[in-house]
């Protein structure tokens, strides 16, 4: 700007000064980025709290028929409360054991039923069928049912949710 | 290879002469940092577009979630409460740098011919940032908010002729609520932001349109490049505003009242700091003269500053020349008037509400709710049907609590006519105890810890004397305020009145308590009450 400045001191001038105000304006809005992006993004990398939850009497459960527990889930959603109703079926496994398969069908989501002539469980959607110990023998479901974490505790079969 | 890019996107956009239009203006000789004001605007307002966005993925306009939604943003969400803060803290700033860009602007008399539209959107601009104000203020729906926002749509329904019709609208209908936060809130995120992204296109192609005014005494020499050898002066005076910012954010971080309660008539209302001046000068302007502080001096002030350029025809910028001398001092005695009223409004602040105060009332709700002995945890506990009390951050709405806590098995009253033999689990009394409880643990209180002497003591007091009585803020207003009562009585004398208050006062509407609790109790809540300096 000074008037006794050189062309060539001229143009280092402007360099410097036009990097410092990129540096300057780019930090203010990498703080700002930050802040808002952080806030927005954060629940996105919070993991599912999950707890134990008691599910059946071990008395109400059978060794060879798998009995259909409906779970009351409270979950914290956000800002409130919700309550979510899982299906899972329950089953004795050995002596001390107990199996806890999700009834959700690993192929697309759907709920599978129990059907106790053919002892399997069938998804009616896109025809999956299960075995007893949720193994896949036909249709498109990828996987086995999910198997949840479960013990007995007590007198009560509980379950990781 | 990068270049070639660019040669492509400038060959096929033109960005190059859009870049250099937009960077090479050249400002006249002389132009310094008092030319730097209304970048700080701009660089405020794009602050509060982004961090608005940013809240706006958390915040429910509706009375049952709007509180909830905050309160978790602020709790629970990393860097949440940041935000907040600085959205919070630049609605003040953006205020404060359009008022100081505005008295700029006049100083430099920089409004004159052929700026004067300049001028006008830079006025709707304000109005504009000043609207935001006021519609933010009520969204996060606390005591502040709704109490304060009551107070605004009074004062439009001061309005002659169309004040009611005026009111209703801005309600949504008669009463404030649900309606009123909706438009509100849509008012906020849609509609003002509509306006002001044209008023900023028109107020900025208008000031490139007519070039910046530059000095008031112009200097000779060459002219300035605005980039960079001005951009470096905006740069750095807006880095330091927003450094003033970011500092606020983290130091003082903003505040949430406990949830609106519209029943709550002791709530002293009070508008955001910059509204202050005219909600003090209402105090002046009692009864039928309303209308002077609501609508003739805000219109007049409003009126003048647009009508500025076209009563001010002088070609002298000069602040003290002689032809503009008048509308100088009617601006100095404009600002200290508004400087000296927002004085005396801060004088009589309201002490701010905190929700860790715990009163008797407040302790008396955690006892019953929590304490020994409770019938709340037949349900309320982990792994049982509801979540413990203390988590439950309730979301329903103080006439549903009561009728739960009258009949707990009822979770949709009004499903099941009321039996009038019903011996409801908990009284009026205890009632009102526990939703004072619960209000505090909704505004993120941590619960208090008792000890086990004055538990007793405490819970009387909570339920049975401030039912009438108001005592740290909480309770009834039937009776006198007890918060300082041991100042003017001492033990023997309240033990007297609680005892039996005909005794004091002849005929009195206070309950006999000595045939009600037990000489000790008695005993105990008049020594209490005497401590209470």
């Amino acid at each position: 700007m000074s008037s006794t400045a050189g062309p060539a001191d001229q143009a280092t001038r402007r360099t410097f000064l036009a990097r410092a105000v990129t540096a300057i304006q780019g930090l203010m809005g990498a703080i700002v980025a930050a802040v808002v992006g952080g806030a927005t993004l954060a629940p996105s990398f919070a993991g599912a709290r999950r707890s134990w939850q008691r599910a059946a009497a071990v008395s109400d459960v059978d060794a060879d028929v798998p009995t259909p527990i409906t779970l009351r889930l409270i979950r914290q959603d956000g800002y409130r409360q919700v309550v979510d109703r899982r299906v899972v079926y329950v089953q004795k496994e050995g002596a001390n054991g107990v199996r806890v398969l999700d009834s959700t069908c690993t192929h697309l989501g759907c709920r599978t039923r129990y059907d106790e002539a053919l002892k399997r469980f069938l998804c009616p959607c896109h025809g999956g069928v299960y075995d007893l110990d949720g193994s896949v023998l036909d249709g498109p479901p990828p996987a086995p049912l999910r198997r949840l974490d479960a013990r007995i505790d007590g007198g009560d079969v509980v379950v990781r949710v | 290879m990068w270049t070639a890019l660019l040669d492509w996107l400038d060959a096929r956009t033109g960005y190059r002469t859009l870049r250099s239009h937009a960077l090479d203006e050249p400002l006249p000789p002389g132009t310094g940092w008092a030319f730097t004001t209304g970048s700080v605007v701009a660089l405020l307002i794009g602050c509060q577009v982004l961090t608005g966005i940013g809240l706006a993925m958390y915040y429910v306009p509706s009375p049952s979630l709007a509180y909830d939604s905050l309160r978790y943003l602020m709790s629970e969400v990393p860097l949440g409460a940041l935000m907040r803060g600085l959205h919070f803290w630049g609605a003040s700033f953006v205020v404060v740098a359009a008022v100081i860009h505005l008295l700029r602007v006049f100083l430099s008399g920089a409004y004159k011919a052929p700026r004067e539209l300049t001028w006008i959107t830079g006025l709707v601009l304000l109005l504009v940032i000043l609207g935001f104000s006021l519609s933010g203020y009520l969204l996060p729906w606390d005591q502040k908010a709704y109490w304060a926002t009551t107070v605004t749509i009074s004062v439009a329904e001061s309005t002659p002729v169309v004040g009611g019709l005026l009111a209703n609208v801005l309600r949504g209908g008669s009463e404030l609520g649900s309606l009123t936060l909706g438009r509100w809130f849509a008012a906020h995120v849609f509609l003002l932001p509509l306006a002001l992204l044209v008023f900023v296109v028109a107020h900025v192609a208008l000031m490139r349109k007519h070039g910046i005014s530059g000095p008031i005494a112009p200097v000779s020499g060459a002219p300035i490049p605005f980039y960079p050898f001005h951009v470096i002066k905006d740069t750095l005076m807006m880095a330091a505003v927003f450094a003033a910012l970011f500092t606020a954010a983290l130091m003082f971080p903003a505040h949430l009242d406990e949830i609106a309660n519209p029943a709550d008539a002791n709530y002293v209302p009070r508008p955001e700091w910059y509204f202050l001046s005219l909600f003090q000068l209402l105090k002046y302007f009692p009864g039928p003269l309303e209308v002077v502080a609501t609508q003739v001096v805000p219109g007049l002030v409003v009126g003048g500053l647009f009508a500025l350029p076209f009563l001010d025809r002088g070609h002298s910028r000069h602040p003290w020349a002689p032809s503009r001398r008048v509308f100088t001092v009617a601006m100095g005695v404009l600002g200290m008037s508004v400087v000296l009223l927002t004085t005396l409004g801060l004088r009589d602040a309201p002490v701010r509400f905190d929700p860790n105060t715990w009163g008797p009332q407040s302790v008396a709700g955690f006892l019953t709710a929590e304490g020994e002995g409770n019938a709340c945890v037949r349900c309320h506990v982990d792994g049982g049907p509801a979540s413990p009390v203390r988590t439950t951050r309730i979301g329903r709405d103080e006439g549903w609590i009561t009728f739960h806590l009258s009949d707990p098995t009822a979770i949709a009253p009004g499903a099941r006519p009321v039996d009038p033999n019903l011996d409801p689990m908990l009284d009026g009394d205890a009632t009102r105890a526990v939703l004072a409880y619960l209000r505090r643990m909704r505004a993120g209180a941590t619960p208090p810890v008792v000890a086990p002497e004055t538990a007793m003591v405490v819970r009387t007091i909570g339920t049975r004397c401030m039912a009438c009585h108001r005592l740290d803020g909480d309770g009834g207003d039937t009776g006198p305020d007890l918060s300082h009562i041991g100042a003017r009585r001492d033990a023997a004398a309240i033990h007297r009145i609680v005892n039996d208050p005909n005794d004091e006062y002849g005929d009195s509407v206070m309950p006999i308590y000595g045939t009600r609790l037990t000489a000790a109790e008695i005993a105990a809540i008049a020594d209490y009450l005497a401590a209470r300096k």
